[in-house]
């Protein structure tokens, strides 16, 4: 079952205090406009009510301009840019203040899927992100190929993440909850489908599904399960991917050490379902062609252990 | 010292620009009387103090470089147009020989003066001497009048034609701006005078840095930055003026022979 | 087709200038009227093309996860589809109405340059044809139309279709440079007598403000397309971050040109608005003064703006602000013209025509782009919209809303002075309300979609509340506008064939192109009305109320330079940006020390030397000028001569110098500071290559006396640009030599 998101226009249900200052300019610029444009297109109304041409009808007084309404209609723009400017400043600051020193989260942007580190406690995940409620967690984004883009509407602004210059974002969120998030800087063939879950969670949960990201994957049990881990030791899945107390080293595809906890998989193109799992493993680009996982040409007996085994890692 | 405390406390009025800036005005009054054009030069001495005289000046003396370049552009493009703008409409502005007055001449002392003193070293010598300093001011001040003289000479035919002054602005603009660029974005330090730890005469230092956020590198981006986008807007201004100039030349009646 | 053929001969556009066949005749005239018709029909061709993108990016993207295109396809399509509209549809359709108009409404025979302007037209059908030519050679670009590095480099985009872009590019930015040295040229030297610059209808000042702006930008992006082609095909990394370089780089230098070019298209937009809303309002424009001052301030700003396109990648609060401040500020002289337009129709006597409809639904739709641009301005709400259909929905808005509404207005009001018939009024009017509901459907929508959290350039999207329907409306709008555009080719064609005679002046306009026939003879007038003011021929249909004259004593009004030399300083504008941009590039990739070759592999002595030459050859050149105005003939060629081989032995050197390095095994790719050291030399030694092509030239034509026969400025024209090469070598020298030294 999909992840509830619910609303509708994101940008308007802000759900941190960075997005809702956002949100609150986006108000206050927004009547203005209104205005501006009521006024104008007002104008332009009246003008096509009023002053049409008649058959026979000579041409009008041929008025060629007032150099008051120019003077008006400079100044007044003049002010409303001066005020503008200055919410905008005061909004920047406020949705985007300075980095923490140390991050608490390092996001690395890969063509096409979100690795997660957290260097305080050392958990690795991919694709999904949780985060204390009410506190804001100190993030930096970096990139190992090509430019991305960290977007989620509901917490806080867009950064791009650009290779060779991290940058920084603060993600916060006041109410529990799960948050979708894309990735908006096209970034190559599969960019649509670069998603990852924000999700936001009382400090107890948080901490539980962080001792339970810690724990080394366990060994399995049942006999499927067994030959689908040594099936993966021993193909070059290790040189991609890699599984904690199993094989740790390779950081070009996501961490599998607890991938069964996740809710979807492929970055958001589909739920994290066993039949989903099995469908992938038969062929990764069937779902998302041009993702850099080629086909193995897995038999169906691979594919039941392999299934059975990805299971366990929870 | 905290800011409040600064403000009041930074100004220099015993120095040589009070001084001068009062027989200026004395000197004008003596030669021209105090006539219509009087308040653009009291304008001209007033932005001249400002600039000189008031904390502005105590911060550029080694503490910010964004205030140094501050001081700039109101040398050289402000108090300048100012004292122009400040002579007898009779008066003319004629050169010998007459190859100084050509626009490329005022194009390069504007343009030339900006690049030139950010020179890394020379940069550095203008704060560190005070001799250098008094030359940086004064030419810039001269080298001003060369390039304003172009735009704002009291005698019309002195002055470049309104599209010839919109591309000489325009161009200007660019050129410098083109400096602000390397400034703003330059990994390295320009002027490493203000990078470094100055003689903290105000006991202002902690103030800057922690109080107003303001760094090496961010004092750095925003001297480059002053030496864009405000410092263009001064050519824009310029350019809609002469624009108006251009436009509201006399009207003359329908029957005349144009 | 021998239908339509006979159509357009009877509306006298394919009249024969000499016996020849009217292919031929079309293919080589170097007449502007033609010429401004086959880029308007060039960029017909193209708007068909990159409207079937569009219909199959909206196919794709009218259902969630729809499989109808694979990624692939997709990302080709919507890069080519936002390519050919910018530079194979809006620039070509623009160029070509101001080519047909400009000398029209000035009162000239002609072009300044008309061979130039012809060579610059063909560079059009060449460039798309460079483009689209990826697609047989291993698949189009697929990067988007701003092409980000890395995304564009070869790790990423191995295939050719990246080189093809920026190889059409190039030609086109060619083109687009050319068209607009030879409109400044026009302009300033072509005008008559007394159409002086203060009387300039606002269509052509508007088209002489952008030509400079073009001049400036296009450079900038040929200097930005060549560096990523360097990287590309010889290993260098000028926007690779693994060997040093910058990603953010490339947005710099592609925005410094990107946001210029989105005001190349958008002024002459505003200068048709300006012609027609007056005449279908009956009543001059609301403030000339300001209308044409305002442009001036928009061509200055739009340079001063282009980092709001890079508010997200981390350039930090302070800059960013600066940013913010001025992309507001270009929101004021805008907001002017809006208003002078909304205030021209007030008083006036309104009607209805076509040409009129489509302008005002553009200037409404241009009022929310313009306030929809203020809010990007806002760093802070940017962050939030900036890549979603928000920042789609605004630019469309700008491009179509603006722009193409524009051009429909142009096309429905001009058409009849290009071909001597009017178009079909109710046909129009059917184009008008399907393209405005079609527009508005496809396009309001998109704004709430991006509010929605959807991201621009994805192939499909989940299936969110609310995405799948918005899309639909979206796509169901598009598919309204191809109706409406092929309502108006009908339109266009069934007119040529049976349209109704339009006369000289079917609009009762006021400016001189409507002072001649329909279409206009070869030397396009007969005779010309007394010019006094801004509206010649109200003043000779009103002499009991004509307008104020405008005075010709100012002294720009008379002035009028010399053409060649004109068109020379104005490609010298035109280098200075290409060489300022390789020189800041230099600078930046020089910025920190790094491994590798350095300027300390270099020879200042030897080349020291070998400038001094070069150098010198400024000085021969001089004294060769001195020489033909005094009259001596041979003393002159004996300078030419010795400046050509000055030149040469400057070119000798330098060849000698990147001998010396590639054999200590230093290449282009070595590290950034070759790569910039080559590009920034190689690219200068380029233009002495081509200086002493032309001088040779000159040479040539002195030995058989054709150049002092007559007057000839061939050896000035090309002499300013000979001292200008010398003057960038002055700065490469400086830059590349002396500056270490300085520090």
């Amino acid at each position: 079952m999909s992840p509830v998101f619910g609303t509708v226009l994101q940008v308007f249900h802000p759900n941190s205090p960075q997005a809702r200052a956002i949100f609150d300019l986006g108000v206050e610029a927004s009547v203005v406009f209104a205005a501006i444009f009521a006024i104008v297109a007002g104008i332009i109304v009246y003008a096509l009510m009023r002053f049409r041409w008649c058959e026979g009808e000579a041409d009008p007084h041929q008025f060629a301009g007032s150099r008051a309404a120019e003077i008006t209609w400079t100044a007044i723009p003049c002010v409303i840019v001066v005020a503008l400017f200055a919410l905008t400043a005061r909004t920047m600051n406020v949705s985007d203040p300075a980095p923490a020193p140390e991050p608490d989260l390092i996001v690395i942007g890969h063509q096409w899927w979100w690795e997660v580190r957290y260097p305080k406690s050392g958990v690795v995940t991919a694709n999904e992100i949780h985060i204390p409620v009410g506190r804001a967690l100190s993030v930096r984004l970096e990139s190992t190929d090509v430019l991305h883009e960290f977007w989620v509407p509901q917490l806080a602004r867009k950064m791009s993440a650009v290779p060779g210059h991290p940058n920084h974002i603060w993600i916060e969120a006041d109410k529990p909850g799960t948050y979708l998030g894309v990735c908006s800087e096209f970034c190559g063939t599969e960019h649509a489908w670069m998603h990852f879950i924000v999700i936001a969670e009382s400090q107890p949960d948080l901490e539980a599904w962080q001792r339970a990201q810690l724990r080394p994957a366990a060994r399995p049990a049942g006999a499927d399960a067994r030959r689908g881990l040594a099936f993966f030791e021993q193909t070059s899945c290790v040189t991609c991917h890699s599984i904690k107390g199993i094989d740790d080293g390779a950081r070009v595809a996501p961490d599998l050490t607890h991938f069964a906890s996740r809710l979807q998989l492929g970055a958001g193109i589909a739920e994290n379902t066993p039949g989903n799992l099995r469908r992938w493993l038969a062929d990764p680009q069937q779902i998302k062609p041009g993702a850099k996982m080629p086909d193995f040409n897995l038999t169906d007996g691979q594919l039941t252990q392999l299934v059975d085994y990805f299971e366990t890692l929870k | 010292m905290t800011t409040g405390h600064f403000v009041v406390s930074g100004w220099a009025w015993n120095g040589a620009s009070t001084t001068i800036c009062a027989v200026a005005a004395a000197l004008y009054v003596a030669v021209f009387g105090v006539g219509p054009r009087f308040g653009y030069f009291a304008a001209a001495l007033a932005v001249a103090v400002l600039t000189l005289v008031s904390p502005i000046n105590a911060l550029a003396d080694g503490y910010l470089f964004s205030a140094h370049m501050l001081q700039h552009i109101l040398l050289l493009l402000v108090v300048p147009a100012l004292l122009i703008l400040g002579l007898p409409r009779s008066l003319s502005l004629e050169v010998r020989p007459r190859v100084l007055g050509h626009p490329l001449v005022g194009w390069i002392a504007g343009v030339g003066s900006m690049w030139f003193w950010h020179v890394p070293v020379l940069c550095n010598a203008a704060v560190a001497s005070r001799p250098v300093h008094a030359l940086q001011t004064v030419s810039l001040v001269v080298l001003g009048i060369v390039f304003w003289r172009q735009i704002l000479a009291p005698r019309e035919q002195e002055r470049l034609a309104p599209p010839g002054a919109i591309l000489y602005l325009f161009s200007a603009c660019v050129a410098c701006g083109v400096l602000g660029i390397i400034i703003t974005f330059s990994p390295v330090t320009v002027c490493s005078i203000y990078a470094g730890q100055p003689a903290d005469g105000f006991g202002l230092l902690q103030t800057i840095r922690s109080g107003w956020g303001l760094t090496p590198e961010r004092d750095q981006q925003i001297g480059g930055l002053l030496m864009w986008v405000p410092m263009c807007l001064i050519y824009l201004g310029a350019i809609v003026a002469q624009i108006a100039r251009w436009y509201a030349e006399p009207v003359v009646p329908a029957t005349g022979q144009m | 087709m021998s239908e339509l053929m006979t159509g357009a001969a009877g509306a006298g556009l394919l009249t024969p200038l000499r016996r020849e066949h009217w292919a031929m005749a079309w293919i080589s005239t170097v007449d502007h009227k033609r010429i401004g018709i086959l880029y308007m029909v060039t960029a017909l061709f193209f708007f068909v093309v990159g409207g079937i993108e569009a219909m199959l990016i909206r196919l794709q993207l009218a259902v969630p996860r729809n499989g109808f295109l694979s990624p692939d396809t997709y990302n080709q399509v919507f890069t080519m589809h936002g390519t050919t509209m910018i530079f194979l549809v809006a620039m070509p359709a623009l160029f070509g109405l101001a080519n047909y108009l400009v000398p029209l409404q000035i009162g000239a025979r002609d072009m300044a340059f008309p061979r130039l302007n012809a060579f610059s037209f063909w560079l059009v059908p060449f460039g798309g044809l460079l483009l689209h030519f990826s697609l047989l050679a291993g698949g189009a670009p697929a990067v988007g139309w701003f092409s980000y590095a890395p995304l564009s480099e070869t790790p990423y985009s191995p295939q050719p279709g990246v080189d093809y872009w920026a190889l059409a590019l190039l030609v086109l930015g060619i083109g687009s440079v050319g068209t607009s040295i030879n409109l400044i040229a026009t302009v300033l030297t072509q005008r008559a007598k007394s159409m002086t610059l203060r009387r300039l209808p606002l269509f052509s000042w508007m088209v002489f403000v952008n030509s400079f702006l073009v001049i400036l930008a296009l450079p900038v992006l040929n200097a930005a397309l060549v560096m990523l082609l360097i990287d590309r095909l010889l290993n260098a990394h000028f926007f690779l971050p693994p060997g040093g370089g910058s990603a953010i780089l490339w947005q710099h230098i592609f925005w410094a040109f990107g946001h210029p070019e989105v005001y190349i298209v958008a002024i002459p937009a505003f200068g048709i608005l300006s012609e027609v809303i007056p005449v279908f309002s009956r009543k001059p424009i609301f403030g000339y003064e300001f209308v044409a001052g305002s442009t001036v301030a928009i061509a200055f700003l739009s340079v001063l703006v282009w980092a709001h396109h890079m508010f997200t990648i981390g350039l930090g609060h302070t800059v960013d602000l600066f940013f913010v401040a001025s992309s507001m500020l270009i929101a004021i002289p805008t907001g002017v013209k809006v208003l002078a337009w909304s205030a021209t129709m007030v008083g006036g006597r309104i009607r209805l025509d076509t040409p009129m409809l489509f302008c005002i639904a553009a200037l409404v739709q241009f009022l929310l782009a313009g306030l929809t641009g203020v809010s990007l301005a806002s760093a802070a709400l940017d962050w939030q919209t900036k890549n979603s259909y928000y920042l789609v929905a605004h630019f469309h808005f700008v491009f179509v809303g603006l722009i193409v509404f524009a051009i429909l207005g142009a096309l429905h009001y001009w058409f009849p002075k290009m071909s001597g018939r009017m178009l079909s009024e109710r046909l129009g009017k059917w184009t008008f309300w399907l393209m405005t509901i079609g527009f508005n459907l496809t396009f309001i929508i998109q704004h709430f979609l991006g509010l929605a959290g959807m991201p621009r350039r994805v192939y499909t999207y989940a299936d969110l509340p609310g995405w799948g329907w918005m899309n639909m409306v979206s796509t169901l709008g598009a598919f309204v506008m191809a109706a409406a555009s092929l309502l108006f080719v009908w339109n266009l064609v069934a007119s040529l064939l049976h349209g109704k005679p339009a006369g000289d002046n079917p609009w009762n306009a006021w400016t001189l192109e409507w002072a001649t026939t329909s279409p206009p003879p070869v030397d396009n007038f007969s005779r010309l009305p007394p010019i006094r003011s801004r509206r010649p021929l109200w003043d000779d249909a009103n002499p009991d109320r004509p307008d104020p004259a405008v005075g010709t004593k100012g002294k720009a009004d008379n002035f009028v330079p010399e053409k060649n030399k004109t068109a020379v300083l104005a490609f010298i504008i035109s280098e200075t940006a290409f060489f300022g941009v390789l020189v800041l590039a230099y600078l930046f990739s020089n910025a920190t020390p790094q491994p590798g070759p350095g300027v300390r592999d270099l020879s200042m002595a030897k080349t020291g030397l070998f400038s001094l030459c070069l150098f010198a050859s400024s000085f021969t050149l001089w004294r060769s000028e001195c020489s033909l105005l005094k009259g001596s003939h041979r003393a002159m060629r004996g300078w030419l001569a010795a400046t050509i081989l000055l030149g040469g032995i400057f070119l000798g050197g330098q060849g000698l110098e990147y001998w010396t390095l590639f054999k200590g095994g230093v290449s282009v790719g070595s590290n950034l500071f070759t790569t910039a050291f080559f590009t920034l030399t190689g690219f200068h030694g380029l233009h002495v290559c081509a200086g002493l092509i032309a001088l040779l030239v000159v040479l040539g034509l002195a030995l058989t006396d054709d150049l002092t026969r007559r007057p000839s400025p061939a050896l000035k024209a090309v002499g300013l640009y000979w001292h200008f090469v010398d003057l960038v070598w002055v700065v490469v020298f400086s830059t590349v030599y002396l500056l270490p030294h300085l520090q």
